[in-house]
């Protein structure tokens, strides 16, 4: 009943939606009323050449319902969910049906912001607490609860908070109580030559213990904290934060939840930078030991079924309270993100393939640079440089693998500064030059360094080191029609080797575009090691088409082509989804 | 639940009021609390905002092509740009230095855990709203480059 309800609203909605836009007049009223529409559709197509079959819903869509209503200082919310007639190709099995993912009432006034229901939140830089909703990831960890935040003057917000964090229709076990303040000294003290500003969060989570542990050594309550400072002054600023998270039974994707290994974790992050208009400089520093943590003791696993292998909720970054992105540059291209890094917050001593790691240490340098108009390198129109590194470390460690009697008893002892074995690198420069009223570019070389072994844990020693050329160019016609062409190609030493990518984008005006892209793959050896050898074991043409039309808040498009397998990132997480060929279809609305 | 669904379809069929700003504060670039609403709302002034994020091209290209006719634009109409930054803990530390490192002359806020861009139910950046008299008056999703011309045009005629 609940779900046929939920997915007539759905649908009455979407129609109500197309008939409030063909409605132009303006009322004036108090109460307000809005939301938005977004589906994702696929149909996945059987691809002979590649050897794939398509699943047994061969139609799928994920779409969101947002509802808001708006009265004052009050509002009430709510987003329906529904796959149908299953979610997209490796989405949490966690989001199925049609039902209300979220419902929440809110009061809000100047001093005082209340929320009952499901609400978003993050302390700090979410390293110990970030709640969050990224759809084209399949991420919503959203707590259900209540939360208060207070402040009582300007430079003081302090929040207290209580919920179960939300994992598809349901919540996971445990309570998460928080509470956080953020002072911004600065203004309590009226100072303007200088900006300093300080955070203190602190956050239980209550966890049952199984039954069946005997005598536990640790508490079901696992405490963790985070303070913070930052000051600037002129161009400069600098900023830190440290994390603490309290002794609990670590979880290893190899051995599982191991409850005579316990132990704590921590993150620091350094922030240090100085811009002024034209130049920009910044270096970000972290170190992580042991920071994963998540809303239960242990993944929930989603049993196998059919031929979808047995995966637990980790594998979808479903039941995470700590969000530890990588510190790294988000690439346009294409081929830049084949090898993407993935932040290694977690412990693995693991004999078997004795890749042993408790985190990593590293940095991420940023230099923005404008040569201004007229200037020899600048020209007529000025020329954007940006530069990035960014170098990533397991951390130095001594490791234990047994006890005096030769019985597997993992531990560790991680130094504080020190790296070890490094896991990625990334150094590249961005160009983007004007060269005429019409006619801009981009360029940008890109050198990465992956060490799959030790990032993955696998028994291959397969480390690649790429080189990727990128260019691009746009030119503009007379209204609004423009043509964007971008030719990349990656040298690789290893895995697949090589690739080349090619794209063409005409927009027509602001709302028809179309596109047309090709990624071929090629060099490499069938029999060589391969990160993932189960697809696509041939020279490739990865092609992609598709048409967009936009007006005002909608957007739909339409798109035909082969997705290659491996992983999605989006915001520094990634999803890893199997090769597939098919049409896929995007609404998106807001109103 | 009967109730809740009938009483939301009454809602979603009835309802059609002005769109506006909700009413929240974020970060701008010198950790200063900014009011979306009350803090742009001079009468008659037009108000661009850009939802934008470090890694979204097409957003830094719309961007650039507005800085670079922005003091003409704001000489012929009572205009101003507010760039939201949708950037979260990943890459957040990298958007003042690109702001300043790209000259931008705009209004950047920050709208770290994404709740002005969920409230506002936006997909994907770039995404621009445009605020006149405490009403949104223009949306666009996406960006087409070039298209900034009849997007001025567009903008002196709201």
């Amino acid at each position: 009943m609940k779900k046929k309800l939920a997915l007539g609203i759905l649908l009455l909605s979407a129609i109500t939606v197309v008939a409030q836009q063909e409605n132009d007049s303006i009322r004036k009223t108090k109460f307000k009323f809005n939301g938005g529409l977004e589906s994702n559709a696929q149909w996945y197509l059987n691809d002979v050449e590649r050897k794939i079959d398509q699943p047994e819903s061969p139609l799928r869509s994920n779409n969101y319902l947002f509802l808001k209503a708006n009265y004052g200082n009050f509002t009430v919310g709510t987003q329906v969910e529904s796959y149908y007639k299953e979610a997209l190709l490796n989405y949490n099995p966690a989001f199925e049906g049609t039902d209300f993912s979220l419902y929440w009432a809110n009061y809000r006034s100047k001093i005082l912001d209340i929320t009952a229901g499901y609400f978003y939140e993050q302390f700090g830089s979410g390293m110990l607490l970030r709640a969050w909703e990224d759809r084209a990831l399949g991420i919503n960890t959203a707590l259900r609860g209540g939360r208060i935040n207070f402040k009582p003057t300007d430079g003081v917000s302090i929040t207290a908070l209580y919920g179960r964090q939300k994992s598809g229709f349901h919540v996971s076990d445990a309570d998460v109580f928080g509470a956080n303040a953020d002072l911004d000294l600065a203004t309590l003290f009226k100072q303007d030559s200088f900006g300093l500003t300080a955070g203190f969060s602190y956050i239980l989570k209550n966890a049952e213990i199984d039954e069946s542990v005997v005598d536990p050594k640790f508490d079901k309550e696992t405490p963790a904290y985070s303070g913070r400072v930052g000051f600037s002054k002129g161009g400069f600023y600098a900023a830190t934060e440290y994390n603490y998270k309290g002794e609990e039974p670590i979880y290893q994707p190899t051995t599982g939840l191991d409850y005579d290994f316990i132990k704590p974790g921590n993150a620091l992050l350094v922030n240090l930078g100085y811009s002024q208009k034209g130049l920009g400089i910044d270096a970000t520093l972290r170190r992580m030991e042991n920071m994963s943590f998540l809303s239960d003791r242990e993944p929930f696993v989603y049993q196998s079924n059919g031929d979808q292998l047995a995966t637990n909720s980790l594998d979808y970054n479903d039941r995470v309270l700590s969000f530890t992105p990588a510190l790294t540059k988000q690439h346009h291209s294409n081929l830049a993100n084949i090898y993407v890094y993935q932040a290694q917050n977690r412990v693995n001593i693991d004999v078997t393939t004795n890749i042993n790691k408790t985190g990593e240490i590293g940095g991420q340098f940023d230099v923005f640079y404008n040569f201004k108009k007229g200037s020899p390198l600048g020209g007529k129109y000025g020329t954007k440089v940006a530069l990035n590194v960014s170098n990533w470390f397991n951390l130095d460690a001594d490791f234990e693998f047994e006890d005096e009697n030769g019985a597997y008893k993992p531990d560790y002892d991680a130094k504080f500064l020190g790296g070890g074995e490094k896991y990625f690198s990334d150094y590249n420069i961005e160009v983007s030059k004007k060269f005429s009223k019409n006619f801009r570019g981009n360029f940008m070389f890109i050198n990465q360094y992956y060490n799959d072994r030790l990032i993955k844990g696998s028994f291959i020693e397969n480390v690649v080191k790429t080189n990727i050329l990128f260019a691009e160019g746009i030119y503009t016609f007379s209204g609004s029609r423009s043509l964007t062409v971008g030719a990349e190609h990656m040298w690789a030493d290893n895995d697949r080797k090589n690739w080349a990518s090619l794209l063409v984008e005409y927009n027509h005006n602001m709302n028809w575009s179309v596109f047309v892209m090709d990624m071929y793959n090629y060099g490499f050896e069938e029999e060589g090691n391969l990160i993932d050898d189960a697809y696509d074991l041939f020279k490739i043409h990865f092609y992609n088409a598709g048409i967009t039309y936009r007006k005002n808040s909608s957007r739909f498009s339409l798109g035909y082509g082969r997705q290659r397998g491996g992983l999605v990132c989006a915001g520094g997480v990634c999803r890893f989804v199997p090769p597939s060929t098919g049409l896929s279809f995007t609404i998106s609305t807001s109103f | 639940m009967k109730k809740i669904a009938l009483l939301l379809l009454f809602v979603s069929t009835a309802a059609l009021a002005q769109k506006e700003l909700p009413n929240l504060n974020l970060k701008s670039l010198d950790n200063k609390s900014v009011n979306i609403k009350s803090d742009f709302n001079e009468k008659d002034k037009v108000y661009v905002y850009v939802f934008w994020a470090t890694w979204c091209a097409p957003c830094i290209q719309e961007l650039d092509a507005i800085n670079d006719v922005y003091p003409d634009w704001q000489e012929e109409l009572n205009m101003e740009v507010i760039a939201v930054s949708i950037d979260d803990a990943r890459t957040g530390k990298r958007v003042k230095p690109l702001v300043n490192g790209r000259s931008w002359e705009y209004n950047v806020l920050l709208d770290t855990n994404q709740d002005l861009k969920r409230s506002l139910s936006i997909a994907n950046p770039p995404y621009t709203i445009v605020v006149k008299n405490g009403a949104i008056v223009f949306e666009q999703a996406g960006h087409a480059p070039g298209s900034e011309h009849d997007f001025f045009k567009k903008l002196k005629s709201l």
